[in-house]
């Protein structure tokens, strides 16, 4: 035995894995705990061997971004060791995510609520974007909570850092209902900002309890993005008909934010403008936006501790599964969860939901 | 009590308490007289929720003019439109259907017809309205921005109940509320929401306090039995010691007496100690449920940005190798938002960054505290890709 493997069996012995409770495409996530302290972890063993090409990409870049960020709102990789042919990423255990808390309709937001989520969402992405990296995939279901109330991004499978100039990035990320509208046209250079447009996603998604621009295709997010927001004319996005796959999809007036969002203060809906520009370029950083009035005025956002949460019965389960960055037992196949555009994205955690879903607005008939 | 030709009303209404004709008779002054638990709506109810029915010797029906002097039974109720009339005028009216008030004309139904709780209809009136506009705009201080928009809608609130109170531009006031509540619907249903809780959340403290007292009571008498039956136990011994022991009975007593008070003794801080704790247990989890208070926003939580000044971002570099994003003739790349600044600007902080640590030191406290480098706060700059 050399000492790297000695090593590894060292950080292996650290850590005890209990039962399964999720699988995804390249990965099986496990209950486990500390061994000297006890303490809850979750195990996710990245399966190789089963790609030609070795490690599936998603597995590297989280170890590659998690590795470097220690956040309070950041989720927190504790330690990675091989076992046989595996991989395996040791993380904070989590209890829930902000999908689940806005599913369940038994749960009254107040603003306060609302506020305090976004709060932490944007620490969190400030603090990757501070050190030049693009999470690429914010979406309810990413936010993870903890059992003290804090929301924690996670799932950097997407994430990459910041390009150097000249270098092209891949268009083909985001879930489709979050993904801002340049990268729909198809730009290869862009910045931050598309974290920023999936955060007012987001924000405008806890509002409504319901997704705010939820795209049956790449084509028909396009459409319902402008029928939401309007058209964007060349002096509100310059360039933007230059862009690679710019197509006109039809010409849609704007429509004030406040016929949609009836109850939300005027801050409120400031601070969501500002996360929905077109042009890129304009749109509000997450540092400025945690400087936005909307914050400081009252009601004070709700401590962590205080905000609703789903009953503890079946959270046990489901958000695992969550933490398994590709965990979509129906897609066949290795691939990035944003890559196969015509697969609605939040198949699986629905499937899940079962009967209780049928009744939510959110689940509309893709079947035809 | 109850009539038996208003027999459609029998079913719906239990009499708590009779009216005593003979008591009555005596007394012509207005008094609440009847009690009654009434199933359809109308009426004020009371805590308990039954209703308190106004009644005089003085009530007369307008329509028909018959009087408590003639009929003892008379019972009078008020309709929608706020005009008395006695069961049966009601029940020779409008057994067929809908038909107009004797009184205003308005089209009035049989089951629309509620008990009278004040002597004044006025208030009657005002108590309905003032109940219905309370089941929608139930903002509360919390849902604004500040006092003075508060303010303003509760001054709104109070304009549309005077209106309606006093049947004033009544076709736009309704127009008004309907307008609010559909721009207001999810916050009304979560304020109906947050009343039950609060509710429910009082019944338990309720329920919890009266178990609490109960067990007390238990526990309280079960302390007295058993000190009943030591005592009994404590004097047949001395009774005992006395016939069989030769030593000095002064004694044995004593003795005895000292052991019976130390056992009460004990026995009173340890049920002492039961109530304690469970009282403090209760205050402790309403403590934790109710009073996290919450805090102003504080935008960033380190310090970050504090190391700012440790270099000067240029408007433009000598830089080959983004000259090709410089020029963008086609603009796409501002388009997609790409900002060369940026690149740059992760250049110098990772050259800057880190600058402040001495080598030795900052490989040592990382190893221990990495929130104890100086600048870096736990937080690590990329190296470049």
């Amino acid at each position: 035995m050399d000492a790297v493997e000695k090593a590894n069996a060292e950080r292996q012995r650290r850590w005890a894995k209990d039962q399964k409770i999720g699988e995804g495409t390249y990965a099986v996530v496990y209950r486990g705990r500390e061994v000297a302290t006890g303490r809850k972890v979750a195990i996710k063993k990245i399966k190789v061997g089963q790609f030609k090409d070795g490690l599936d990409m998603s597995a590297i870049r989280e170890v590659k971004y998690l590795r470097e960020l220690k956040h309070q709102n950041v989720i927190e990789l504790l330690d990675v060791f091989s076992s046989k042919m595996n991989l395996n990423l040791v993380l904070e255990f989590l209890d829930t995510d902000l999908e689940l808390v806005i599913k369940d309709r038994s749960l009254v937001f107040l603003p306060a609520d609302i506020k305090s989520w976004m709060a932490m969402t944007f620490r969190g992405l400030e603090f990757c974007h501070r050190n030049f990296i693009l999470h690429r995939d914010l979406k309810p279901n990413n936010l993870l909570i903890a059992a003290d109330g804090q929301l924690k991004l996670a799932d950097f499978g997407l994430a990459r850092d910041f390009a150097d100039p000249g270098y092209k990035m891949t268009c083909q990320v985001i879930t489709r209902w979050y993904r801002p509208a340049e990268l729909l046209f198809g730009s290869r250079y862009y910045s931050t900002a598309v974290d920023i447009w999936s955060v007012g996603c987001i924000f405008a998604e806890l509002m409504l309890r319901t997704p705010y621009l939820p795209g049956e295709s790449d084509m028909d997010q396009l459409k319902t993005i402008f029928r939401a927001l309007g058209t964007p004319t060349e002096e509100e996005w310059p360039g933007h008909t230059k862009l690679p796959d710019y197509v006109p999809v039809g010409q849609f007036p704007k429509t004030p934010l406040r016929d949609l969002f009836t109850a939300a203060s005027a801050d409120c809906l400031n601070l969501l403008s500002k996360c929905l520009i077109y042009e890129p370029r304009r749109r509000i950083s997450a540092k400025e936006a945690l400087n936005h009035p909307y914050f400081f005025a009252l009601p004070y956002p709700t401590h962590p501790s205080k905000l609703p949460k789903p009953a503890p019965k079946r959270s046990s389960l489901l958000p695992l599964e969550e933490l398994d960055g590709n965990a979509e037992p129906n897609s066949s196949g290795p691939g990035v969860k944003a890559n196969p555009p015509n697969k609605l994205k939040r198949k699986h955690s629905e499937d899940g939901m079962n009967e209780r879903s049928k009744s939510i607005a959110r689940r509309l008939d893709f079947s035809q | 009590m109850s009539n038996r030709a208003n027999g459609w009303l029998r079913g719906t209404i239990v009499r708590k308490s009779g009216v005593s004709t003979a008591s009555s008779t005596r007394t012509s002054t207005p008094q609440i007289q009847s009690t009654s638990t009434t199933v359809f709506g109308g009426g004020v109810k009371d805590a308990s929720g039954r209703t308190s029915e106004y009644f005089s010797m003085e009530d007369q029906c307008p329509v028909c003019k018959s009087d408590r002097y003639l009929n003892p039974k008379l019972r009078l109720l008020v309709s929608a439109c706020y005009h008395k009339m006695c069961e049966s005028c009601i029940d020779r009216l409008f057994t067929l259907g809908p038909a107009p008030c004797p009184i205003c004309g308005k089209i009035l139904r049989k089951l629309a017809f509620t008990p009278q709780t004040f002597e004044d209809l006025g208030v009657e009136k005002e108590v309905a309205v003032r109940r219905r506009i309370a089941k929608e705009f139930n903002k509360r201080r919390e849902d604004f921005p500040d006092l003075h928009a508060y303010n303003d809608y509760l001054e709104e609130v109070e304009d549309i109940t005077f209106n309606l109170i006093n049947d004033i531009d009544v076709a736009e006031t309704e127009a008004r509320i309907v307008q609010y509540r559909q721009e207001n619907a999810a916050l009304i249903e979560l304020n109906i929401q947050r009343e039950e809780q609060y509710a429910q959340y009082l019944k338990e403290q309720e329920d919890f306090e009266r178990q609490e007292r109960e067990q007390r009571a238990a526990e309280l008498r079960r302390a007295e039995e058993e000190e009943r039956e030591e005592r009994e136990k404590g004097r047949r011994e001395i009774i005992d010691k006395l016939e069989t022991s030769d030593k000095d009975a002064i004694k044995l007593v004593a003795r005895s007496r000292l052991e019976a008070m130390r056992r009460a003794s004990a026995r009173s801080t340890s049920s002492g100690n039961v109530l304690q704790s469970s009282s403090r247990l209760l205050r402790s989890r309403a403590a934790q449920s109710t009073v996290v208070p919450d805090v102003p926003h504080v935008p960033l939580q380190d310090n970050w940005y504090a190391y700012e000044d440790m270099f000067t971002l240029r408007d433009n570099y000598d830089d080959p190798a983004s000259e090709a994003v410089r020029r963008d003739r086609e603009g796409i790349m501002r388009a997609g938002g790409y900002r060369v600044e940026q690149a740059w600007e992760r250049a110098l902080r990772c050259a800057v960054a880190g600058l402040e640590i001495m080598p030795l030191e900052g490989l040592h406290s990382t190893a221990s505290d990495p929130a104890a480098v100086p600048g870096a706060g736990g937080d690590v700059v990329m190296a470049s890709a």
